[in-house]
């Protein structure tokens, strides 16, 4: 286990507390190991990013902690509960997460993307969704009010009646990020949120992503944009070949040659095995 | 012993029909990802082409030089039809949401059904299909069995047997060794790739129809041949075992059809002789063979030869 | 460049057009004056043919009709020449135009082969010939106008209420008119003209403003649907004919909003799913007080319709288990394979192979009526002078069945449980990864979906007086899946529309009976080419059939800030 203290001094504290710990997590593929015994520990309030060329494994590692697969060794503990690689059961234990290929449900509008978010933490079944008793109706006008509260939030509060499909790409990646937010986790999991953004666009993201660390909740992002990552993480994370290349403040990461040398003479292999996750 | 070894030979008869068939299905499959589920109609429609043809060509007679004359109208039927279905029907619906290509095939079903049921008949000359119409009598294949042993073997099954043989060889040279055979191989593993490649994607999707087509009337033939009768309905159950037999082998794996479809056979031949109590004999061998279809589908979706990863979402 | 000249072209045509437009409303005014006045004169020298339709200044059957097609077509020329801009009254001229031209058509060919020969037409049917085609230039010509929905005039609610009930009014008028039509011929020339009607005024735009209206006023909508509907029975005069095919009606309409739940909702392809109408029309046969009854147990209807749903259900719950596992295709054939086995399962538990449940082939006869209380369905009851017989008591039933299926699957739709749903329908493993529980959902929508199905059955036990296994093959499964599909997926109006057109059209036209099912696969065809959404879509069902139509998109956009607003 590596514990690395966050030297960046930003104006924020960061917790104590573990949120996420990640245990020598490896995921092999018939013979090829996408990812090899990787650890990290994710604290309150921290802001951890996670770089590496294409093909890396960052996705894939995603995808364990997330529960889409199942780790072929190693554990994954939040709050130091273990997690059952099970999605839904992530969700509910308090992680959530955006997708690379961004993955809304398209002819739903913004506000019913984000109330599906809200959908872990309500507990109206059929017979009272029938009934419509009051509870129900209570239910229905909070998980309503929420969402609207969360589109406000990312920003897109105009465009509660518009069709996912409809919004413009870096809104539908805030929409991501706000149906995300739905579902109450202690940590979200961002997979390249500025991925298509403009500068400007991926300015305002980082404020946003900054606003949601003020609210307490922990954040890991995969970023291919390096001055986005540097600028906003509190600690880097460099993975290459399934491995953790190295590891501590944006500043050790920028300035280690090894880093470099990945990204530049790194093979190029393609990420096909990711994307098609 | 006896009776096992009886068995064997009625399920290697009922497992050769399966398998003509079932090729159809994974050939399509292995082509366009499509599960065309009309394709036990076309097997219907080659047993009625050739009933057509011995009516209209020899009508009475019974010599056995008439038979690959009929199988050549079995084949016109069916290819005809599979060919207008796929240009009508199916291909209009490439890209569209899975669900319509599926509630498109099971219109077909019913609209060649129906048609053979209604209009059969109108055709001067033709017996009325509304009931089961008798399937001509061929010297050599209808007469007498064989019985070696104490085992029965009708000359009928021998001929489906040896028609999936021949099929077999016949398709292995047609996939192996020609130009249009390893263009097929090519679409199947990567169709954008082979397009690139200058390959006609649409022409070689004909093509599997066209090959589907073909064995199941082959089939069609062998099954008239062997209970002397046939119906409009006698797709639907032939249509959804061999679509068993071809998932059971691995669906767009085609010697997976095969080996589906003779495994299946057996299973069944022997489940109607050894199942005991009141749940076994004939009135619940459709019974098992629908129970193996949901056990198949739901345990070994990739099948015996499950090669190919098969994702249905 | 080029596109520089077509342009062009274009605005030169559309100039040429603009100029003929108000000439194009004239011709279209002439040729509804001149199919209005066709009704006046004699079609046929023969008096025994389609009513008697030889007498001049004496309207009867189809020349009635043509005098229908020949006021609408005229009051859409009238609009033609306002022009307003929420309506396209040039469409729908043409499509009036069409179908009159096909009623002539048709109206010809009868008088032809029924009284021997061409030279029987009178003048009429060729003046009617002149009006179609006149109706048919001037929509052909009219200026095409590009509808903006925004447009709508608001009325006052209470007239908007008005305008709902009196179109609901209409509808029981025309279905107990066309109920009345005896003669197939005389039939089929009314169902071109309502059918003519109808395209015509929906492809004015009529249609979306109905819909508007109704958006904005569901509740008297609703009530007033269903007053229509209770109000039916007392139209028919104590005959039974009518009333029975209404009934049926009312059963498969059920039943195929229940597996509008489980397709239209959930996105699941059930194709066993009349085995559910099955297991409940078994349950109440053997509960029932029928001597061939193989249960001993007699409990009161009540409990028989609770056993019924709750059989109906667990089997559903069993049928649905495999979703965990396999989607798609396989689910389909799966569900398929359940409902053949069911059907296998009871033709064989005779006590011969396997124990004795179901009498086997033969079924379960002798059902008695139902007994509510007294009141014996099996009576006729008379109300204010009105005997209703047996089959309006079973029609009052089953119209509160029906209205029970859509309350649930209305309420369902619109709840935490109906946006799962679509979020499944749409990204699977993006609903799950936001926390959706997707096998439950999928298992609810089938248990549900079967538990209604399962309630419908016991009724339909005691209104049959018996059960088959013959009624419960793959082929009602699949009519039913029709009826959805050619109402509309996920809709409620379009699935009572999609199953009184399969269930009242083979009754009625009995010389096509026997191709009923040839021509509803033809349907099933064509609906997925050309339709897929169904006769009464729901918006967002049609976004997923038609994912790249930008029109569309931007019409549903258009709609739904309407709706928020």
């Amino acid at each position: 286990m590596t514990v690395t203290e966050s030297p960046q001094s930003s104006a924020h504290h960061i917790g104590d507390k573990v949120v996420l710990e990640a245990n020598d997590v490896t995921m092999r593929f018939g013979g090829l190991t996408a990812v090899d015994s990787v650890s990290m520990t994710v604290h309150e309030g921290e802001i951890v990013g996670l770089i590496g060329p294409n093909g890396a494994g960052k996705t894939t590692f995603f995808n364990c902690l997330t529960g889409l697969y199942i780790p072929t060794e190693g554990k994954v503990t939040l709050n130091g509960a273990t997690l059952p690689p099970k999605p839904l059961k992530v969700v509910r234990a308090g992680m959530a997460r955006t997708f690379q290929n961004i993955r809304l449900f398209n002819n739903m509008t913004a506000l019913e993307n984000v109330m599906v978010g809200r959908y872990c933490r309500t507990s109206s079944m059929a017979l009272t969704s029938i009934l419509r008793g009051p509870k129900f109706r209570r239910e229905e006008a909070e998980t309503r009010e929420r969402a609207q509260e969360l589109l406000d939030y990312v920003g897109l509060g105009s465009a509660t009646e518009i069709l996912a499909r409809n919004l413009p790409y870096g809104d539908q990646r805030r929409l991501e990020i706000a149906r995300a937010i739905a579902t109450d986790p202690q940590i979200l999991l961002l997979d390249e949120p500025t991925a298509g953004m403009n500068p400007r666009e991926t300015e305002e993201t980082m404020h946003l992503i900054f606003k949601i660390r003020e609210s307490g909740l922990a954040v890991v992002v995969i970023e291919h944009d390096m001055r986005f990552i540097f600028n906003l993480c509190d600690r880097v994370l460099c993975l290459v070949q399934g491995e953790v290349l190295i590891e501590g403040s944006p500043g050790e990461v920028q300035s280690d040659p090894r880093v470099i040398e990945a990204y530049i003479g790194g093979d190029a292999e393609d990420d096909e095995e990711e994307e098609n996750a | 012993m006896d009776a096992f070894a009886q068995q064997l030979v009625n399920g290697l008869t009922l497992g050769s029909l399966y398998a003509l068939i079932a090729v159809g299905y994974t050939v399509v499959y292995g082509i366009i990802q499509l599960i065309n589920f009309a394709h036990g109609e076309i097997f219907m429609i080659g047993a009625f082409g050739a009933l057509s043809t011995w009516i209209v060509l020899f009508k009475g007679q019974t010599a056995l030089w008439m038979l690959p004359v009929m199988i050549v109208g079995a084949i016109a039927a069916s290819v005809v039809t599979a060919v207008i279905m796929e240009r009508a029907a199916y291909r209009p619906l490439r890209g569209a949401p899975r669900l319509a290509p599926l509630i498109t095939a099971i219109g077909i079903s019913v609209f060649l059904q129906e048609g053979v049921r209604l209009l059969y008949g109108k055709v001067p000359g033709f017996p009325d299909a509304k009931q089961k119409v008798p399937f001509p009598v061929i010297d050599g294949i209808t007469g007498q069995s064989w019985n070696p042993g104490n085992i029965v073997i009708q000359r009928a099954a021998a001929f489906t047997i040896l028609a999936l043989v021949v099929c077999a060889i016949g398709l292995w040279i047609f996939v192996n060794r020609t130009k249009t055979g390893r263009a097929m191989q090519a679409v199947s593993q990567d169709p954008d790739t082979a397009r690139l490649m200058g390959i006609n994607v649409n022409r070689i999707i004909v093509v599997a129809f066209i090959i589907g087509a073909t064995l199941a009337a082959i089939a069609g033939v062998a099954q008239g041949l062997q209970v002397t009768n046939i119906n409009f309905k006698m797709g639907f159950l032939a249509g959804l075992k061999a679509f068993t037999a071809a998932v059971l082998g691995g669906i767009g794996n085609v010697w997976g059809a095969v080996l589906g479809g003779l495994t299946l056979g057996i299973v069944e031949s022997m489940a109607v002789q050894f199942v005991p109590g009141t749940f076994g004999g004939s009135p619940w061998k459709d019974v098992w063979a629908f129970a193996i279809l949901i056990l198949v589908l739901v345990f070994r979706p990739q099948g015996l030869l499950g090669a190919k990863v098969v994702d249905r979402a | 460049m080029s596109t520089v000249l077509e342009h062009g072209n274009d605005s030169r045509v559309d100039g040429i057009r603009n100029r003929l437009a108000p000439r194009a409303a004239g011709l279209a005014l002439a040729g509804g004056v001149v199919l209005l006045l066709s009704g006046l004169l004699s079609w046929s020298y023969d008096d025994r043919i389609l009513g008697d339709i030889s007498i001049r200044f004496y309207p009867a059957g189809i020349q009635v009709y043509v005098m229908v097609l020949g006021a609408v077509a005229i009051a859409l020329a009238v609009l033609l020449f306002r022009r307003p801009g929420w309506l396209d009254p040039g469409r729908g001229l043409k499509a009036i135009g069409l179908g009159s031209l096909v009623f002539v058509a048709g109206a010809l060919l009868a008088i032809t082969v029924q009284a021997g020969g061409l030279v029987n037409v009178n003048e009429g049917a060729w003046v009617a010939l002149v009006g179609a085609l006149l109706v048919l230039a001037g929509g052909g010509l009219a200026a095409e106008v590009d509808l903006d929905v925004r447009t709508w005039p608001r009325l006052k609610s209470s007239y908007e209420i008005l305008i709902i009930v009196l179109a609901l009014a209409m509808l029981l008028f025309v279905t107990a008119y066309t109920l009345d039509v005896e003669n197939s011929a005389t039939f089929g020339t009314l169902l071109v003209t309502i059918l003519t009607v109808t395209v015509g005024l929906l492809m004015a735009g009529l249609g979306e403003y109905i819909g508007f209206i109704g958006q904005n006023n569901r509740r008297p909508l609703v009530l007033s649907a269903f007053l229509v509907a209770f109000l039916f029975p007392f139209t028919q005069g104590g005959s039974n004919a009518n009333m029975s095919i209404a009934t049926q009606i009312l059963i498969f309409a059920a039943t195929a909003l229940g597996l509008n739940i489980v397709v239209g909702l959930a996105g699941l392809l059930d194709l066993g799913y009349i085995a559910f109408l099955g297991t409940g029309a078994y349950v109440g046969a053997m509960l029932s007080e029928s001597t061939f009854a193989t249960i001993g147990w007699k409990p009161p209807f009540f409990v028989v319709m609770l056993c019924g749903m709750a059989v109906a259900a667990v089997f559903g719950l069993i049928i649905g288990s495999p979703t965990l596992r396999v989607s798609g295709d396989y689910l389909a054939i799966v569900t398929l394979g359940f409902g053949e086995i069911f059907r296998l399962a009871m033709f064989n538990l005779d006590g011969n192979n396997g124990p004795d449940l179901t009498n086997g082939p033969n079924g379960i006869p002798g059902i008695p009526d139902l007994n509510f209380f007294g009141f014996d369905f099996g009576e006729t009851h008379t109300v204010a002078g009105i005997p209703l017989g047996r089959f309006s008591n079973y029609y009052f039933l089953l119209l509160l069945l029906v209205a029970l299926v859509i309350l649930v699957f209305s309420r369902l739709n619109d709840s935490r449980i109906g946006r799962g749903w679509v979020a499944i329908r749409e990204d699977e493993r993006a609903a799950e990864a936001m926390g959706v529980n997707v096998f439950g959902l999928k298992l609810l929508a089938f248990a549900v979906g079967a538990s209604l199905a399962g309630l419908a059955g016991t009724i339909k036990a005691h209104q049959d007086t018996s059960v088959t296994p013959d009624q419960y093959i793959f082929l009602e499964s699949a009519f039913l899946l029709a009826a959805v599909v050619l109402g509309g997926m996920g809709t409620v109006a379009g699935v009572l529309v999609g199953a009184t057109i399969l269930k009242l059209l083979p009754e009625k036209l009995r010389e096509v009976n026997d191709y009923r099912l040839f021509s509803f696969g033809l349907l099933l065809v064509l609906m997925m080419r050309f339709r897929p959404e169904g006769l009464v879509p729901s918006k967002r069902r049609q976004l997923e059939f038609h994912e790249d139509d930008e029109h569309l998109v931007e019409l549903a956009q258009t709609e739904h800030l309407e709706e928020s607003k």
